[in-house]
């Protein structure tokens, strides 16, 4: 267990921290969102991220942008990255409306267990992970370096680059956006309305169905954001890079308190900083683990999370 | 139309035989049974052969192989509505037992068996007392947690193989006079078959009393359960346990016939796997399972093209199973009962 | 002087900002039946939960035969007598109606799993006292012709006559029935009503919910009323009839400002 790095890094770490919590605040905020509705976890959601990944390079095909290419200018980055965000955020909000329709409408419908729509849901996911890992033939895709990745200035051991600035920058640009839906929109209002209480929704003329679906496409918009954020940062993917990234974002949700916006918020930051803590006392491999460990302790010892509302439990 | 229905299916004509059978008739087709799938690798023919693997190999694992766990699996989804998506967990505990024991010490093998299934029962109480408290959902995740720490702590442990894993794990002793050789897998198919019908024993006396009735009350509902008198969570925790111990008694055999293995082995897509067959067959009903284990373990074998796409087909299986046949492909449905006068 | 063998003290429990129930005091006699009404949401089912082990009280205790239970998890409060039947009726559907009743007559055994499996003498025991107990309740409660009947294709009346026969398996000193009557015409209610009183002659209490007037006025020997959360009335059926105070509570005051 190397301490010292913890103490002589720890400006470099805690910076990181902040910008891959970022990343899962993408994430987390659409497990938190269709909790919020559904009072279940997508489990596909972390496929829906992945498959924003493999738009994001699919667009570097298209566009004929090369692996080893030189930098692109601002300009050029500026103009390309919107391209990719917005290519990313369209193909997974799609696959979020379309995964609803086929693995939970129904059994939402019906009322349909529990046990059901997980196992629908996982299903789904290990669906899409597999056909996508067909599809890349297992390989890892590597993605363009775009922007250069020099040190803009240096903070004590912090390097900020470009693409961490852009990171930070870009989610919260979209954090605001999203306040600015649930709290001052029509569809806030329904996803607020139907979280609480979908019955009474129902019967003051909200469509409960329409506004799933919307809840589903908002958050599969936010993790394509999020996926092109990561790919920026990380510069590659795989079909399976899912999982680790969704396990990391599920866990910031739960401990913020699931189906709490703001406890996605800090629960992702919360969730980035430990990571880089541990990773550099404990070593890398062990990162997933200890971010298990958080799991399992939040919902031992404090379910509701930092910030959470009560878990519901059945009415007798 | 539900009359129609009724009166062409097979399984309540078998049915209905099964009520009105006597013991000696059952016990008679009980026999029959088990002599045929003992005697499968004798009747083995091109119709039933599975192209590019040996069907003793084939029937060893994946079918039997696969049918326990499912079993296992079974008590603690099908039977008690627990979703454990770290199954795999149980398994590879087994099989490291197996290759440990086996492989640095000189222990019976029958000992290591019990002591496979002892650690991985250990394991499933370690999960289950702090997992157990909680819902549906998180219960789900934690075991999926669970399976993938077991997998990584293999990976980083050097002591039995790391990423590496273990080789030179020794087979079974003979038995009844057969060796346990790399040529032959037949002793292995009857060996794990023996096993198979030893676990469906325990399973179906117990669910014929209190802990089966304690179980599917608990996956009924719960909160009721708990008002009835029933102590849900020692259930759910025997569940786990039980669960645990097939699946470590699995692992240990496999280990024992593989001869080498490696944390690779053991990964979540295997969990799911057999948890497709536990959804495909009908959860909770036991012969339903049985059956999609065998289904499911046996037709991408036979037809070759669908083996790399197991992954995917076993996926969209489970999405469309729970929306268009929760119950399975062979319901749980009881049979209405006659009941005798004690 | 009547012994008091379910008692409830100054219950209070509150969820969030909500106080449900406000140092309610109630209590049911050996061999009385006893029922407790009041508008919707006025806490009656709570009181339920509570006594049940469902949820902690805020403050106040309760007692059975003078033990107090709180604290207690719903399964040993449920194998201390304590039982019930739900307003929702939730039956174990894919069982059939004897194994919804044995699996409440298992909880009054000690047999473990272990046992089960190898076959021990208790256990087998325990296995036959258990269907025994089962049928005779069925029998009982007029349902053996649907032993063998999976719960979830019973016909209403009889769902809502299993659900008491399962918790009448428990043995149960106070038997809590939640609306008993709901959805019977008035036949089924009459009957409902024998029932009942057959139920407390074969020596259980009853601690009863129920919206309808005519069953209660029939069948109690005492109403307690709530309204809110708060005890309003705690007398014989026909006092509280005339009591204003419940009439009130139904049909809500005169706006005075109006």
């Amino acid at each position: 267990m190397e301490f010292s790095i913890l103490v002589s890094e720890f400006a470099s770490l805690t910076f990181d921290g902040i910008v891959v919590g970022a990343i899962y605040a993408l994430v987390a905020l659409g497990y938190t969102l269709v909790y919020g509705v559904l009072r279940l976890i997508n489990f596909a959601h972390s496929e829906i991220f992945m498959i924003g990944t493999m738009t994001c390079y699919a667009v570097t095909l298209v566009l004929g942008i090369a692996t080893d290419t030189d930098p692109l200018t601002l300009a050029s980055f500026t103009l390309v990255f919107l391209l990719i965000i917005l290519a990313a955020s369209l193909a997974s909000g799609v696959s979020a409306v379309i995964l609803e329709f086929v693995a939970y409408r129904r059994l939402r419908i019906m009322r349909a267990s529990r046990l059901s729509s997980l196992i629908s849901a996982i299903g789904a996911s290990f669906f899409l992970t597999e056909l996508f890992r067909i599809i890349t033939e297992s390989r890892n895709i590597a993605f363009p370096r775009l922007v250069d990745k020099e040190p803009i200035f240096v903070i004590s051991s912090a390097y900020v680059t470009f693409d961490k600035v852009l990171v930070l920058i870009g989610a919260t640009a979209l954090f605001f956006l999203l306040n600015r839906v649930i709290n001052h929109s029509k569809l806030g209002l329904g996803i607020r309305a139907v979280s609480q209480d979908e019955t009474t929704s129902v019967l003051m003329g909200v469509n409960a169905s329409r506004v799933v679906s919307l809840t589903f496409l908002l958050g599969g918009i936010l993790a394509g954001a999020g996926s092109a954020f990561y790919m920026v940062f990380y510069e590659t993917t795989k079909a399976n890079v899912g999982f680790l990234v969704g396990i990391s974002a599920f866990t910031a949700a739960v401990l913020g308190g699931i189906g709490n916006v703001r406890g996605a918020l800090l629960g992702s930051f919360t969730l980035g900083l430990i990571q880089q803590y541990s990773s550099a006392v404990l070593g890398y491999n062990w990162r997933d683990v200890v971010t298990f460990v958080i799991l399992v302790l939040v919902l031992l010892v404090k379910p509701t999370g930092l910030l959470g509302e009560a878990l519901q439990r059945a009415r007798v | 139309m539900k009359k129609i229905l009724v009166l062409f299916n097979p399984r309540d004509r078998f049915g209905d035989w099964w009520d009105r059978a006597t013991s000696l008739q059952r016990g008679m087709f009980r026999l029959v049974l088990i002599g045929l799938f003992f005697a499968l690798p004798f009747i083995n023919n091109p119709v039933i052969d599975t192209p590019e693997t040996s069907f003793e190999s084939v029937l060893f694992y994946p079918l039997v192989m696969f049918a326990i766990m499912a079993v296992g699996l079974n008590v603690v989804v099908g039977k008690s509505g627990i979703l454990d998506l770290g199954y795999v967990a149980f398994f590879a505990i087994g099989a490291y037992t197996q290759a440990v024991f086996g492989i640095f010490t000189d222990l019976n093998f029958w000992l290591v068996l019990l002591l496979g299934m002892g650690f991985a029962m250990l394991a499933g109480i370690l999960l289950g007392v702090p997992a157990l408290r909680l819902r549906g959902d998180y219960l789900a995740i934690i075991t999926l947690g669970f399976g993938e720490i077991v997998r990584i702590i293999a990976v980083n442990t050097e002591a039995i193989g790391g990423a590496a894993g273990l080789t030179g794990i020794p087979s079974p002793p003979p038995i009844l006079g057969m060796e346990f050789s790399v040529q032959d897998l037949r002793p292995y198919y009857w060996l794990s078959l023996t096993i198979l019908l030893l676990v469906l024993w325990g399973i179906v006396r117990l669910s014929h009393r209190k802990p089966g009735r304690a179980w599917e009350a608990i996956r009924e509902d719960e909160d009721v359960a708990a008002f009835m008198g029933v102590q849900t969570f020692r259930y759910k925790l025997w569940a786990f346990v039980i669960g645990g111990a097939i699946g470590g008694a699995a692992g240990v055999i496999y280990a024992s016939q593989i001869l080498s293995i490696e944390p690779k082995m053991f990964e979540l897509n295997l969990s799911i796997m057999i948890l497709a067959c536990v959804v495909f067959g009908g959860m909770g009903n036991i012969w339903g399972v049985i059956f999609g284990a065998v289904l499911l373990g046996y037709l991408p074998e036979k037809l070759r093209f669908l083996t790399d796409y197991r992954i995917l087909i076993f996926g969209i299986l489970m999405v469309v199973m729970m929306n268009l046949r929760p119950n399975g492909l062979i319901p749980r449905k009881k049979r209405e009962v006659i009941l005798e006068k004690i | 002087m009547a012994r008091k063998v379910l008692e409830v003290n100054d219950l209070t429990i509150k969820f969030g900002g909500v106080t449900a129930l406000n140092g309610v005091t109630i209590h049911v006699d050996e061999a009385e039946i006893a029922a407790l009404i009041g508008p919707n949401g006025a806490g009656k089912t709570t009181i339920f939960n509570v006594v049940t082990g469902y949820y902690a009280p805020s403050s106040g205790n309760f007692l059975l035969d003078g033990k107090s239970l709180v604290g207690q998890r719903p399964h040993a409060i449920a194998r201390q007598g304590l039982s019930r039947t739900f307003q929702n009726i939730r039956l174990f559907g894919d069982m059939t109606a004897l194994e919804n009743v044995s699996t409440a007559a298992d909880g009054l055994n000690k047999s473990g799993l272990i046992g089960s499996l190898f076959g021990s003498p208790r256990s087998r025991r325990d296995e036959f006292n258990s269907r025994k107990k089962a049928e005779s309740l069925l029998q009982f409660i007029g349902l053996e012709h649907r032993a063998g009947q999976l719960a979830r294709n019973l016909p209403y009346g009889d769902q809502r006559r299993l659900e008491i026969a399962r918790a009448l398996a428990l043995n149960p000193k106070v038997l809590l029935l939640d609306e008993p009557a709901a959805g019977f015409n008035p036949q089924e209610k009459s009957e409902l009503g024998q029932l009942i009183r057959k139920i407390r002659e074969v020596g259980h209490s009853i601690l009863l919910i129920e919206h309808d007037m005519s069953l209660v006025m029939d069948v109690s020997d005492r109403v307690m009323v709530l309204d809110f959360g708060n005890k309003i009335a705690d007398g014989k059926p026909r006092e509280i009839q005339r009591d204003q105070r419940v009439i009130d509570a139904y049909l809500g005051v005169a706006d005075h400002d109006s």
